[in-house]
């Protein structure tokens, strides 16, 4: 069988995963942005390695020491969260990290909640679904996540989701943004009419979408439309609407890549 | 009918395959003959997104796109083509739909064939419909209407049927984004491969009956999803360790069809279709740099190494500088196979195949495992154990770890996280019990309980 010499296969092509590794391992970077506090540490470390029991021990500890269950949501919980969705914009750790150490985090949020009278309060709602005739919903379960892990207040409206329900959840919940996922082009067309009804009643919020077939030209044909590449860029562009870039136009400058 | 095992390789040794060859070639529609010594270009499209409204604008759709297709072959003269029309889910939902598309479509390559004695078939891929809102409902009415689309397109045209189903994807999406081996395992290689047997049956006595081709099913909504979540070298979503032990374990699953009538050619985004050639002899259609318009991978020359049909995935139908654009990658596919045949005419072909081979071979651990030679192994691990569902796809994700660590030993470069995803799943693999019935009973209180979709009754527990 044909096979390469070493000298010959490098002209052919590069790895280049391997030749830009960062040299630090995941654990070894995360134990270098820990909290230092003695009560949050375990908290944060537990969060990482998305060990949903070691979340809730090292709450109870630091609820027993004294700490406020729901100031520990803040200074706990998103702070070890933090540390995962940093790694993981740095290209550290992968996706299956921050799916595992989110699940954690809303263990342990619900247990600062069940500890507590008072409700919490989020970074802003972000109304999410998957467009009516589509049941692909893996994109919109990972964009959901991120924007858990980056915390906000998510509202899950699933999937095969109709028009009309997305609007009464825009009314209902007043979020910063709506995001749209679908894998086919038949079924990316309900963006629009979500778009036209938004505009139709008054709504002016961004409407983040992506997923399979999805393009960033489709999705500048409408007047909400900003166009997510990534699912990660789902709480960036809710990061962005928070610090005040509200219009679409330059939200679209800034997440537009093509 | 009853599932018949695999429990031996058709091929002696990997080195007896190739493209364009099958040890059972398939006749189909006008004078096709699939596998028989040359290579086919098998053209796949959709509708552009306003089609969908009406049955009328669909059907148009679809005589516009056929038109093109068949016109441009004949134009550069290329001898054989298969159309390859993947339902929207409008065409499965109303099995009238894509009966009237299908009669569409078979007429206006009945006059080309009339005319010009151009060879060719006409595939229609189901759409996996079974499904609500918010569960898989597999069994029931669904299926119903999922069969009803088979049989009405096959009797108003279709030549060759196939679907992507989408059995025990709720436990493997909830599984691959959380590295969670033993899960991935039991979606795609148990869960998946019950499914499989019950609309494999159903589907092979449908062609039976109106004297069509059961072709094929592939694991596009598990083994892709995870090489598309994997993506390119520098996305950080999934290691690509991890996605191709999820094509590994795809390979037992869609296996399941052919030991149930199916008889290729095998659909083209079955990546794992080179290992079912192997352990079959069945003919089968490949994608790679060709279905660029639909997505990346990474090994776009290698995957051509042994089809036998050669596809392009699926554009969406609309203008380009050289016409539409089923019209160019039709032409692109078809000037392939003038290739490969070229090859296969001069006595050339395990050259020019293991050229496509090497070209990719340490691009990605996939590719490497997906290597002709390598997928014979996978094929050999799997129909050692070819009676027991759970056991052969266990054997197929081990000797897939084995595989990706000689290859580390040698050329195969692997960065330091996907060496220890791949370290964490064989570690994983280890501790799995060899019993089936255990495995089965703990997977079934472990994901009843994690994953709120997951509805056991959808596979007769």
């Amino acid at each position: 069988m044909l096979d390469f010499t070493e000298a010959s296969l490098k002209k052919i092509l590069t790895r280049y995963n391997v030749a830009l590794e960062k040299a630090m391992t995941p654990e070894e970077a995360a134990e270098e942005i820990y909290p230092k506090d003695e009560l949050i540490y375990p908290i944060a470390k537990a969060i990482f390695e998305g060990e949903e029991d070691d979340v809730i021990e090292g709450l109870q500890a630091a609820i027993d020491a004294g700490k406020d269950p729901i100031a520990l949501i803040d200074d706990a919980l998103m702070v070890g969260m933090g540390v995962v969705t940093r790694l993981y914009d740095e290209g550290i750790i992968f996706l299956p990290n921050v799916m595992m150490s989110a699940d954690a985090m809303l263990d342990g949020i619900e247990f600062c909640k069940e500890n507590s009278e008072t409700a919490p309060v989020t970074k802003g709602t972000v109304v999410c679904h998957v467009a009516e005739g589509d049941v692909h919903d893996i994109g919109k379960n990972i964009v959901t996540a991120l924007l858990r892990a980056n915390g906000y207040d998510v509202v899950d409206l699933g999937r095969d989701v109709p028009v009309d329900e997305v609007i009464n959840a825009v009314i209902a919940n007043k979020p910063l943004m709506v995001t749209g996922t679908a894998l086919m082009t038949t079924t990316m067309y309900a963006f629009k009419e979500v778009n036209d009804k938004l505009l139709e009643k008054g709504y002016k919020i961004p409407f983040a979408c992506g997923g399979g077939a999805v393009n960033q030209d489709f999705v500048s044909q409408f007047a909400l439309g900003v166009y997510g590449e990534e699912a990660a860029d789902a709480p960036k562009i809710a990061d962005a609407i928070i610090a005040g870039t509200t219009d679409v136009a330059t939200l679209r400058d800034k997440f537009h890549k093509h | 009918m009853a599932a018949k095992r695999y429990t031996s390789m058709a091929y002696a040794s990997a080195d007896e395959m190739t493209f364009g060859v099958s040890k059972y070639p398939v006749k189909a529609g006008l004078d096709l003959e699939i596998g028989a010594g040359y290579t086919i270009p098998e053209i796949n499209y959709a509708p552009r997104p306003e089609a969908g409204s009406s049955k009328e604008k669909l059907i148009k759709e679809y005589q516009r796109i056929t038109t093109d297709i068949m016109e441009r072959m004949v134009q550069v003269g290329f001898p054989a083509v298969i159309l390859e029309t993947e339902h929207v889910q409008q065409m499965s939902n109303n099995p009238s739909w894509g009966a009237e598309v299908a009669h569409a479509q078979k007429t206006i390559m009945e006059e080309y064939h009339d005319e010009y004695g151009i060879k060719c078939a006409l595939r229609h891929t189901i759409g996996d419909i079974r499904e609500n809102r918010d569960f898989l409902q597999l069994r029931g009415d669904k299926y119903s209407v999922f069969l009803e689309a088979f049989e009405e397109c096959a009797k108003a045209g279709a030549d060759l049927l196939a679907v992507e189903s989408m059995g025990g994807k709720e436990v493997f999406d909830y599984a691959v984004l959380r590295n969670d081996i033993a899960g991935m395992l039991y979606g795609i290689g148990c869960l998946g491969s019950i499914d499989m047997e019950m609309i494999w049956s159903d589907i092979a006595a449908i062609a039976k009956k109106t004297g069509t081709v059961a072709s094929g099913d592939t694991d596009c909504a598990q083994a892709n999803t995870a090489m598309f979540i994997g993506g390119g070298l520098l996305n950080k979503n999934l290691a690509h360790t991890l996605a191709v032990l999820a094509r590994a374990i795809s390979a037992p699953r869609s296996l399941v069809a052919y030991e149930c009538g199916a008889v290729g050619p095998g659909k083209d985004c079955g990546y794992e279709n080179v290992i079912i050639k192997a352990i079959t002899g069945m003919p089968m259609t490949q994608e790679g740099k060709t279905s660029t318009c639909a997505h990346s991978d990474v090994m776009g020359n290698l995957i051509m190494q042994c089809c036998d049909c050669w596809s392009n995935e699926s554009v969406e139908y609309h203008g380009e500088f050289g016409g539409t654009t089923v019209q160019c990658w039709s032409e692109t596919l078809a000037y392939d196979c003038a290739l490969m045949n070229t090859a296969l005419e001069t006595k050339n072909e395990k050259v020019l195949r293991d050229l496509f081979m090497l070209s990719d071979r340490y691009r990605d651990p996939q590719s490497y495992v997906l290597a002709y030679d390598n997928a014979y192994k996978v094929g050999q691990a799997i129909v050692k154990d070819g009676d027991n569902i759970y056991l052969r796809a266990k054997n197929a994700a081990v000797e897939c770890c084995n595989i990706v660590n000689e290859g580390a030993a040698g050329k195969l470069e692997l960065s330091r996280f996907e060496a220890k995803a791949l370290a964490d799943a064989k570690a994983a693999l280890e501790v799995l019990p060899d019993d089936m019935d255990k495995f089965m009973d703990d997977c079934l209180t472990k994901y009843k309980s994690e994953v709120k979709v997951f509805l056991p009754e959808n596979y007769g527990f």
